[in-house]
């Protein structure tokens, strides 16, 4: 595989840390490289965080996305999308939560840009919203084909606690879903 | 066989300081460098050690010098504006030669500075974090797999050396989550060096009665052989002294100690103090430590790909310098030298002392933000 650079980005508090760090260690546990690296400010919660995620075959040195150069990001809070956007490459993939990222025309244009409101699904559908960022893995690895779903789930699973593996689950299948329809439906 | 681990940097300082035989730590918790202190609550009371969180910075070095003063492997993490604070008690780890492994988690400063983003400005601070004459040994990760292995050297020299070690690494090498090979714990085992022990008649024991160039010989408290501990020049016993002789004698040994034996031997250990990467054939050298240097290994090979020989040297001892090694990099590559670091240039004046020159490029940044790859690109193609 080719190198891989994701970028999962939010506002402090939202949980999207987790989501990568998920990735990076499925990548290793099948024999490859993973690296997760997050930028936050001090503010506890609110701040503009970002997560970049590197996947690949080779041995992995730097460990933040080369700006000009991210294949996918997905953000769940406006702050963060506009000030982050720049670092995906033109044609890339962007996924937003519409009711908090606003993609501009440009953006749609430059960017393959869908709309999931994963907030809403994680609040509504699983009933927990702390697990956005699992519904917000299952989106990515669905839209990059990073790896194969079975053992992200397996690693997700041994990073939650065993009484929230059943609404993960959920979360993972309903994120699924929700990809699978998005890129049906086109951009 | 090699352990193959999925972990941030930071903890694999914690777990390699308990791999050393550390068995107490005393801290208080600063971002970015918390997760050491994490780990150590989790780890310590596992192996029968000891875990503190003080009140302060203050007291978190304070019992881990009491400790080691009882003959415990202790070591204490922070980041650079807890180094300030606890500088008063390093200055007494220095001059009593209490072995302390100091472990820095870089952030942007000065004072309490950028608390969340990445920088290498405490390399001046950790040559001299304290008032007077001494000389400090400081490592520098510049790999996840170095926050382990390069902390497991900080125990050995610290013990060797009977001194303070500082741990060098930042905010990037510290939080980032990825793969990292660790030696065997066998052969980390059989590598710890443990400070040397006086065995004599408790009478004849004069602690700091050692030769010019040599550590104290400094047993464990409360075990039957007494002595001084204290901040004030001292004689062969510890007691205090003004005997200016004497007083000459304590500073030239304690800067000679690590500074004259690292010359005369090349280094104060057998492990490599840089590392050289694609070095042979280079026209044009990269100097860059800790996570800066991760960038400069992908620079390299970019520039490589567009017909530009270059090579990265990546010093990981960084007090005392790899002098002889800067001093023929100096000599062979010319101005043909880009040093790249997370500060306004600490290291470059190193650079610049030892081949006694400036007209060599700098790539500095001192915002909070890593250096990437591509601005690395760019610089060495504006001196070609």
């Amino acid at each position: 595989m080719a190198r891989l650079t994701l970028r999962f980005t939010g506002v402090g508090g939202q949980g999207v840390l987790l989501a990568g760090e998920i990735m990076a260690a499925c990548k290793i546990k099948l024999g490859g490289y993973g690296l997760k690296t997050a930028t936050y400010t001090s503010q506890v919660r609110g701040g503009p965080t970002v997560v970049d995620i590197t996947l690949d075959d080779e041995e992995i040195r730097y460990p933040y996305a080369n700006e000009g150069e991210i294949d996918f990001m997905l953000s769940v809070a406006d702050v963060s999308y506009q000030a982050f956007k720049k670092g995906v490459k033109p044609g890339g993939i962007i996924v937003v939560d519409p009711n908090l990222a606003h993609p501009t025309e440009e953006d749609r244009e430059k960017f393959k840009v869908y709309e999931i409101p994963i907030i809403t699904i994680a609040k509504e559908e699983v009933g927990n919203v702390i697990t956005q960022s699992v519904v917000a893995l299952a989106i990515a690895n669905e839209m990059t084909g990073a790896l194969p779903h079975e053992k992200l789930i397996e690693t997700m699973l041994s990073k939650v606690p065993a009484k929230v593996h059943e609404a993960n689950k959920k979360a993972y299948e309903l994120g699924l879903k929700y990809a699978k329809e998005a890129l049906e439906k086109g951009e | 066989m090699a352990r193959e681990v999925i972990a941030t940097g930071n903890e694999l300082a914690s777990r390699a300081a308990v791999d050393a035989g550390a068995r107490f730590y005393g801290g208080y918790p600063i971002t970015p460098s918390s997760e050491v202190m994490h780990e150590a609550s989790d780890l310590l009371p596992k192996v029968g050690g000891k875990f503190v969180q003080m009140e302060d910075e203050i007291g978190g070095i304070s019992v881990a010098l009491g400790a080691s003063m009882a003959g415990v492997k202790a070591y204490t993490a922070t980041s650079g504006p807890g180094i300030s604070l606890k500088s008063e008690q390093i200055g007494l780890a220095f001059i009593a030669e209490i072995p302390l492994v100091i472990i820095n988690v870089m952030r942007g400063g000065p004072s309490t500075g950028l608390p969340t983003r990445v920088s290498q400005a405490d390399i001046f601070q950790a040559r001299h974090p304290s008032h007077g004459d001494f000389a400090s040994i400081t490592l520098c990760a510049g790999s996840l797999t170095e926050c382990y292995t390069q902390t497991v050297r900080a125990f050995n020299l610290a013990e060797k050396y009977m001194t303070p070690v500082f741990m060098l690494l930042d905010e990037t090498i510290g939080h980032m989550h990825g793969k990292a090979i660790l030696p065997d714990i066998e052969e980390v085992e059989a590598s710890i060096i443990n400070r040397a022990r006086f065995d004599g008649d408790p009478k004849d024991y004069r602690p700091y009665d050692v030769p010019m160039n040599k550590p104290a010989v400094l047993n464990p408290m409360f075990e039957g052989y007494r002595y001084h501990i204290t901040g004030l020049h001292h004689g062969p016993t510890g007691f205090p002294t003004e005997d200016a002789e004497q007083c000459e004698f304590n500073i030239e040994r304690l800067v000679g100690k690590i500074n004259t034996v690292a010359k005369e031997n090349d280094g104060l250990d057998d492990l490599p103090d840089y590392e050289e990467v694609l070095m042979d054939d280079a026209e044009v050298c990269i100097i860059a430590y800790g996570s800066i240097a991760l960038g400069a290994y992908e620079a390299v090979q970019k520039l490589r790909a567009e017909g530009i020989k270059a090579g990265l040297f990546r010093p990981i001892m960084l007090w005392p310098s790899p002098e002889k090694k800067i001093k023929e990099i100096g000599e062979r590559f010319g101005n043909k030298i880009m040093v790249t670091e997370l500060n306004m240039g600490q290291y470059s004046t190193e650079i610049e002392r030892i081949i006694k020159r400036d007209d060599f490029s700098r790539l500095l940044k001192a915002n909070g933000r890593p250096i990437a790859p591509a601005d690395m690109v760019a610089k060495v193609k504006e001196m070609m």
